[in-house]
């Protein structure tokens, strides 16, 4: 458990209808945390996020948002929070500077500050060239991108993205993934997302969320080392007239085995990698190791 | 207030968007179009009175006129009714046989009777079976009445004023009066409503709109409140009904038309759109999509528009007082001069004001419900029922 908690969700129970979306679902994000919410479709990710943002009222259970409850002070949490929605659209009509101006006096940005907020923000997102184009002559990256700039106009402590790449390409993507990555520091930010190496890549920590519940939460690596507890160092080799036992002999290793050419070895740990190379000096086509990725965690995790 | 700012960019939403302008241009031609069809522009342009509302009705009804003083007769519209100069035996002779509808006898020592103080009494003789007596009954009023104006102005001009009894004029038929001209009111007092029905179509779209193009999350994310959000919403298009209607006044007075009372015409016109716009706010805040709030709003209008056009017209059928809980009476009523005591306002105000606040509530308490936001949305029995206990 995170003791700093900048958001804190207390056992939160949403149907709609029959659909029971989210079940007892409890989670701590602590402050200047970048936590990732990975599930599935249907998952109840953004049902989650939703009730954080107070749209939606859980049936039960309690949110505090910056020591604020969801029930109690809707208003204040709302200002804490940039919000980027699953299906960000914006008013097609509007040019990219004047809707972020719209955001920036709903949400109250003090006159002066508003210009040099905008121009720094379309800076920050590489739109200052297109800020008085209108949005409807945006490609869908270009929104997404005046989508984060206007989540961010008001400069809130908390920022939430649900699926921020979903359906862009791959440039795009990792564009897009680049900006929230500079946006580390002193921010709080919730990154929804079904992309395993997204999350893996930018998270602090994970929350595997399925059927209304948490699954599993921890850093990315802790997730990993849970399904495999190992990594697979794969040795290509010239002469296949190789001692085996002579690996199985380090402490590190669990199995070995050869097909072909190739030598797969099963590690607890990393530390004797290099030592494991040296049986091989002379012998060597290639070496590489596989790692668990978040995608065998999930997949272990939701299965 | 915060939904100022949302007022402001809807307006200038509003402002930058072709379908509005559109509108705006289908407005000003059926406008044009309604000119055109009253023939009073070009009709009046020729008089030297200048230009009046009231088409030219010459060979329409005809009175004949018993008048030895020459004092009413001269002052007769023969724009509105054709005089003819007769006695009382013929006049009714013609009566009889349809050619005239009415005889209107002026004692012959009215002169006199003026200098004497005493009371003048016309009398006016009118065929009940003829539709067109109510033209007549309506002429000679309001001849009677410029009359009684005048001869007061010059009665105190030229007597001592220790004299304080006024002529008085009396007419024998009595009855309610269905003056042509009223048609014509009604017809302006239509015009004028107008633009209350065209933007309904703009708030659809700003609300409905957030719906369709999934832009309302974004709205419900912000520290502003629903209600805000509908008054501002709201307010975006009363302001440019406001706009229009001015607009609106100003072409019909460029157009020469003379509206009287035109600051209390043009406030109840534009008070009159504060129950629409809460209304067409709930349907939209419910309706899923345009279609259905396109349906719905259209029945619904249909149902305001005769609110305020049937009893206008009972108004001039019976002037019964029931009438003024439509504010179409009361602009129709000051379009004609007629004096409005202030209690009259008070029906079609309070009317205004109950309807527009119960449902702007029931558009923010639609709009609050996540479930008319997000789904499932709960039926119309659903919702009367949480109305009824309390859970709205
Ligand atoms: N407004 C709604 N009406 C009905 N069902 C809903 C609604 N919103 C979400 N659900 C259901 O709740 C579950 C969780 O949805 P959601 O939170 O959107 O999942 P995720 O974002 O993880 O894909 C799904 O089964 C979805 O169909
Ligand atoms: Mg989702």
């Amino acid at each position: 458990m995170v003791s700093d908690a900048m958001i804190s969700i207390d056992s939160i129970t949403k149907s709609f209808g029959r659909i029971k979306a989210l079940n007892n679902l409890s989670l701590d994000i602590g402050k200047g945390e970048l936590l990732g919410i990975i599930g599935p479709n249907g998952a109840g990710k953004t049902t989650t996020i939703r009730i954080i943002c107070c749209i939606l009222k859980p049936d039960s259970g309690d949110v505090h948002v910056g020591g604020y409850s969801i029930h109690e002070d809707q208003i204040k949490i709302k200002s804490m929070i940039g919000y980027l929605p699953e299906e960000p659209n914006l008013y097609e009509r509007f040019k990219a500077r004047d809707l972020l101006r719209y955001f920036a006096e709903l949400y109250g940005v003090p006159k002066p500050e508003i210009n040099p907020r905008i121009d720094e923000l379309l800076e920050l997102v590489n739109m200052s060239d297109r800020a008085d184009d209108r949005i409807n002559t945006f490609s869908k990256g270009l929104r997404q991108r005046i989508g984060i700039a206007r989540a961010l106009i008001h400069d809130p402590p908390i920022i939430i993205f649900d699926e921020p790449t979903m359906g862009l390409d791959p440039a795009t993507a990792s564009n897009i993934r680049s900006f929230i990555r500079n946006l580390k520091g002193d921010k709080t930010i919730i990154l929804c997302t079904h992309y395993m190496r997204e999350a893996d890549e930018l998270c602090d920590r994970v929350a595997i969320v399925n059927r209304g519940n948490v699954m599993d939460v921890g850093e990315p690596d802790y997730l990993k080392s849970k399904v495999h507890g190992e990594t697979i160092l794969k040795i290509k080799v010239k002469d296949l007239n190789v001692d085996l036992n002579k690996v199985q002999d380090f402490n590190s290793v669990e199995r070995v085995n050869m097909v072909g050419n190739e030598v797969s070895v099963s590690l607890k740990s990393r530390i004797e990698i290099p030592d494991i190379i040296d049986v091989f000096a002379g012998n060597l086509v290639s070496v590489n190791t596989e790692e668990p990725t978040l995608e065998d965690v999930f997949i272990n995790a939701v299965g | 207030m915060k939904f100022t700012t949302i007022t402001k960019w809807e307006f200038k939403d509003t402002l930058s968007s072709r379908k509005s302008v559109m509108i705006f241009i289908l407005q000003l031609s059926i406008l044009l179009l309604m000119i055109v069809v009253f023939n009073s522009f070009v009709a009046n342009m020729e008089s030297e009175q200048g230009l009046s509302i009231a088409p030219s009705l010459s060979g329409f009804a005809s009175v004949n006129v018993q008048d030895s003083s020459g004092l009413f007769q001269k002052r007769i519209n023969t724009q509105v009714l054709d005089v003819t100069s007769s006695n009382y035996n013929s006049s009714l002779k013609k009566m009889q046989q349809g050619q005239s509808t009415g005889f209107l006898q002026v004692p012959d020592d009215t002169v006199n009777d003026i200098r004497t103080m005493k009371p003048v009494n016309l009398v006016l003789y009118v065929d009940y079976t003829d539709p067109k007596r109510s033209l007549v009954e309506n002429e000679v009023n309001s001849t009677a009445k410029t009359m009684q104006d005048a001869i007061s102005a010059s009665w105190v001009g030229s007597l001592n004023p220790q004299n304080d009894s006024e002529p008085e004029f009396s007419q024998k038929s009595a009855g309610g009066a269905m003056p042509a001209q009223v048609m014509d009111r009604v017809m302006l007092a239509i015009l004028l409503f107008l633009p209350l029905f065209l933007f309904g179509n703009m708030l659809v779209d700003s609300i409905v709109g957030e719906k369709e193009r999934k832009t309302g999350e974004i709205l419900i994310a912000m520290p502003i409140s629903q209600a805000q959000v509908v008054l501002g919403k709201g307010m975006a298009v009363v302001l440019t009904i406001a706009i229009q209607v001015a607009l609106w006044i100003l072409i019909l007075l460029i157009a020469g038309f003379q509206i009287k009372n035109l600051f209390l015409v043009y406030a109840l016109v534009v008070l009159t759109s504060l129950p629409v716009v809460g209304i067409t706010s709930a349907v939209s805040a419910y309706a899923k999509n345009y279609k259905e709030a396109g349906i719905v709003l259209s029945f619904i209008y249909i149902g305001i528009v005769g609110f305020l056009i049937i009893p206008a017209v009972a108004y001039v059928a019976r002037k019964s007082m029931a009438a003024n809980i439509s504010s179409m009476t009361l602009v129709m009523r000051l379009l004609s001069g007629e004096p409005v005591a202030p209690v009259d306002y008070l029906p079609a105000i309070l009317c205004i004001v109950i309807v527009g606040l119960l449902s702007y509530w029931i558009a923010v308490k639609l709009f609050q419900r996540e479930d008319v936001s997000f789904g499932p949305r709960p039926g119309i029995l659903k919702l009367l029922k949480d109305l009824v206990s309390l859970k709205f």
